[in-house]
């Protein structure tokens, strides 16, 4: 509880961002909208709608790896690989591992974690009406759509999608490695998106530092916010050097020059690529973590009904973590004839890295505990993501230092590792977060059986599977091979692999709750209350789901974000939390309905939590 | 209290202030461009970033075969793209005290000098491109056309937004929200403008 706040509610005397009148028409509403709610659910529809094509590329990849030459069934391959018979030649293979990894990275998980609830979560628990630049927020969108149709013409060129690998080094990525259309169109496709994510940024960052409501300090601010914030800026200043990277890339295949091909005229530099891309490349599994950590650290105070342990901590660890992340780029490159002194620096700072990430771990576990938690569906996906982050986290030291990445550099372990940080702990954050804000989004509940059947098939398979790559990687199978057991020393490992395939195509199979549960969730589900789950950010004072203006009047903020289990509010108010636009009564009053500093309390919201 | 500033002289008279929601609205402007215009800054970086890692691993520079590029007419040119921001800097400053008729011709000496900027730069890469330095012909001159034509693609944008801002030159003068406009654009025109002091202390001159 704070003491002082500013409570004028118009901090500057004026109406800055004035309400507008909500659109009439289907297309101003649902399409050429420039509100940022509507916006975030256009990246999630996009998001997803790729995921579920990355997902298919994925199955396509664990199929060659257990059965390597035959066909690939149910529709998969007569779609993807007509004129093969479903059968994945080596050359299609690369395409298909290239373009899963480029798809689910800047396609489906940058649109469904940052694009999404960057949009939907920044201006509603800051308390916003809007983005700062709600134009800018549109075209960002569209730009990212112009990026997915470069993507999708890319499959439909001469010799086939992208196939240099997700990190496009050269010189596979010029002409001399893939000399096809399919090739430059992603790599524009990158470009373009990139774009998209400036803007998208710029906005984010801009908004965070002059749209918060009176007396959101930064110290109040969710921190889901503070993820999405911090990942703003690592967006803003690293994006544009993949950009730079990407265009080097582009003049070479396009225009003639030779920044990357050695030997040709002017001595290019292959490796130059490889520096901006990790200059770039490390910032950006960070941007793909701090959303999501920023969401688990909520959630996990949430459901444990209990304020997070040492805020600041959590803060002080994620902002030290995006600092630290600009400097370790070094620890992608062991292998490329870098300076051994250069090499130790790297790996010095990589493993500082674990510092401030286990000050989050233990900050997490102290939330919880003593906690009361609550096993809804968010809050074990959010357990879940807990879960396989520490997985990914623990073998990341083994990649990071130097001795052990010698013999583990390019195997089946990276991918494992890659994995479970930024694939399966980002992911599970995701659906932590459909969860949790469906009912603010949609204004129904999603059904908790299948979100519960969703998340254990889910966690499941998910570590089994990239469990299963690990063990592969350790015992040497090397990544992005077309058919791995060509080669003798790999042959006792088929089993292992025939077993990470099942257990891949069990993880796509209980998507299907999920599916099922979004659709009829969306048109069918039980109408959600203003706050169904008794939390104090401010998104939960709005109506489910809220006007298009957000907020009729400027919410004040009096509390932190994770105020539960205060006796004084229980015995005042009577419930175990206490919404953030709430003013604790004074002694002696024993409801705040009749405050007028409090106006938003509704004798709806004021039921006790605790006793659900 | 309201009014952050009043327009004392202006010509005509006509005594604006501004709406402390745009003052507000401006300061949001004006962060998101410096925002932007450091994230960009970051590619430019990372280009030259790009040119000492190359510069470094060939040891000498110009490469061997290669005359070191022309220094007279590039020259001037840096001083024309600096005289411009000098003007645009006035010109910003004759408007918010109300002297429409300076701005406009401050204005339009920016774009003159910025339209001169983009010939010159054309003139120079017309006789080097001649002389047999193309952009297939190596490191040394796929650099210099690389950062050169990508700063010559922000002189473009920069003018662009300059002619953007003519039509309230020949309208009603005083409306607050122009102001906002004149500000943005010229802050970005500076930044292009730095952005070729250091491209011509790289490129050209070291």
């Amino acid at each position: 509880m704070s003491t002082e706040v500013h409570t004028d509610p118009q901090p500057y005397g004026v109406d800055l961002q004035p309400k507008h009148a909500a659109p009439t028409t289907f297309l101003g509403k649902y399409i050429f909208s420039t509100d940022h709610k509507v916006i975030a659910k256009q990246f999630l529809w996009l998001g997803l709608i790729f995921l579920a094509f990355g997902g298919a590329l994925a199955m396509m990849i664990r199929w060659q790896w257990a059965f390597p030459g035959e066909p690939v069934p149910a529709y998969l391959g007569g779609v993807f690989l007509y004129e093969s018979d479903g059968i994945i030649g080596p050359a299609a293979f690369n395409s298909i591992f290239t373009t899963h990894g480029l798809i689910m990275i800047f396609f489906a998980i940058t649109p469904a974690l940052i694009g999404c609830w960057g949009n939907f979560c920044i201006p509603l628990q800051i308390g916003a009406r809007d983005m700062a630049f709600p134009l800018l927020n549109a075209a960002s969108l569209w730009t990212f759509v112009i990026s997915l149709i470069l993507v999708v013409a890319s499959f439909f060129t001469m010799m086939g999608s992208a196939a240099a690998g997700w990190t496009t080094y050269p010189p596979l990525s010029t002409n001399v490695g893939t000399p096809g259309w399919g090739q430059t169109l992603m790599v524009l496709a990158i470009f373009v998106t990139g774009s998209a994510t400036i803007m998208g940024s710029v906005n984010y960052v801009t908004t965070v530092i002059r749209l918060r409501a009176p007396g959101m300090t930064y110290m109040k601010m969710p921190a889901t916010v503070w993820g999405l914030w911090l990942t703003a800026i690592l967006n803003v200043l690293f994006v544009p050097v993949l950009a730079a990277g990407a265009l080097l890339l582009v003049f070479d295949r396009c225009f003639g020059t030779s920044f990357y091909i050695a030997g040709a005229n002017g001595n290019g530099d292959p490796v130059l690529f490889q520096h901006l891309f990790w200059i770039f490349g490390h910032p950006e599994v960070y941007i793909l973590i701090l959303p999501a950590w920023g969401i688990m650290s909520d959630l996990l105070s949430y459901f444990s009904r209990k304020p997070h342990y040492w805020y600041k901590g959590t803060v002080m660890a994620m902002t030290a973590v995006t600092i630290l992340s600009a400097i370790v780029y070094g620890h992608h490159m062991f292998l490329t004839g870098m300076n051994p002194l250069l090499g130790e620096t790297f790996m010095l700072l990589t493993l500082v890295i674990s510092v401030p990430a286990e000050m989050l771990f233990l900050n997490w576990l102290h939330t919880m505990w003593h906690g009361s938690i609550r096993t809804t569906v968010p809050m074990l996906f959010t357990l879940g993501a807990v879960f396989v982050f520490g997985l990914g986290g623990l073998t990341g030291i083994y990649l990071g230092t130097l001795s052990t990445d010698i013999y583990l550099h390019d195997t089946m372990f990276v991918v494992g590792h890659f994995h479970f940080t930024m694939a399966a702990a980002s992911l599970l954050a995701i659906f932590a977060a459909i969860y949790f804000w469906f009912p603010k989004m949609f204004g129904r509940k999603m059904n908790p059986m299948l979100g519960k059947a969703h998340f254990w098939g889910s966690v499941v398979f998910i570590t089994l599977v990239f469990g299963g790559q690990m063990l592969a990687g350790y015992a040497g199978q090397q990544r992005r091979l077309w058919d791995p057991f060509q080669y003798t020393f790999l042959e006792g490992l088929h089993d292992l692999n025939v077993w990470t395939s099942y257990a891949a195509f069990a993880l796509a199979i209980v998507q299907i709750p999920f599916i099922i549960n979004w659709f009829h969730s969306m048109f069918a589900g039980e109408k959600a209350e203003a706050n169904p789950w008794k939390v104090g950010t401010f998104e939960w004072m709005l109506p489910s789901p809220p006007p298009n203006y957000n907020f009729d009047e400027y919410p004040v903020c009096y509390n932190g974000p994770h105020e539960y289990a205060n006796p004084e509010v229980k015995r005042l108010l009577g419930r175990d939390w206490i919404g953030q636009w709430e003013k604790l009564p004074e002694a002696g009053e024993s409801s705040s309905t009749d405050d007028a500093a409090a106006p938003a309390v509704t004798p709806e919201l004021a039921t006790d939590g605790a006793a659900e | 209290m309201n009014a952050t500033y009043t327009m004392g002289q202006v010509e005509n008279q006509k005594v604006v202030h501004l709406h402390p929601q745009q003052t507000k609205q401006r300061i949001t402007d004006q962060i998101g461009l410096i925002v932007f215009l450091g994230s960009w800054s970051m590619m430019f970086a990372a280009l030259f970033f790009a040119l000492g890692m190359v510069r470094n691993n060939l040891g000498t520079w110009p490469p061997p075969g290669f005359e070191p590029l022309p220094l007279l007419w590039p020259s001037i040119n840096t001083a024309v793209l600096l005289l411009s921001s000098v003007t645009l800097h006035y010109g910003v400053r004759s408007f918010r005290h109300g002297y429409i008729a300076r701005y406009r011709n401050l204005l339009a000496a920016t774009l003159v000098l910025g339209f001169a900027f983009l010939g010159l730069q054309f003139m120079v890469w017309i006789e080097l491109w001649n002389s047999g330095l193309q952009l297939t012909s190596g490191q040394y001159a796929a650099f210099f056309y690389l950062l050169t034509f990508f700063h010559a693609a922000h002189v473009v944008v920069g003018l662009g937004l300059m002619v953007w801002l003519v039509p309230q030159v020949m309208h009603a003068f005083g409306h607050p929200k122009r102001e906002g406009r004149v500000r943005l654009a010229s802050i970005f025109w500076h930044f292009v403008d730095v952005v070729w002091v250091l491209l011509f202390l790289t490129v050209y001159v070291l």
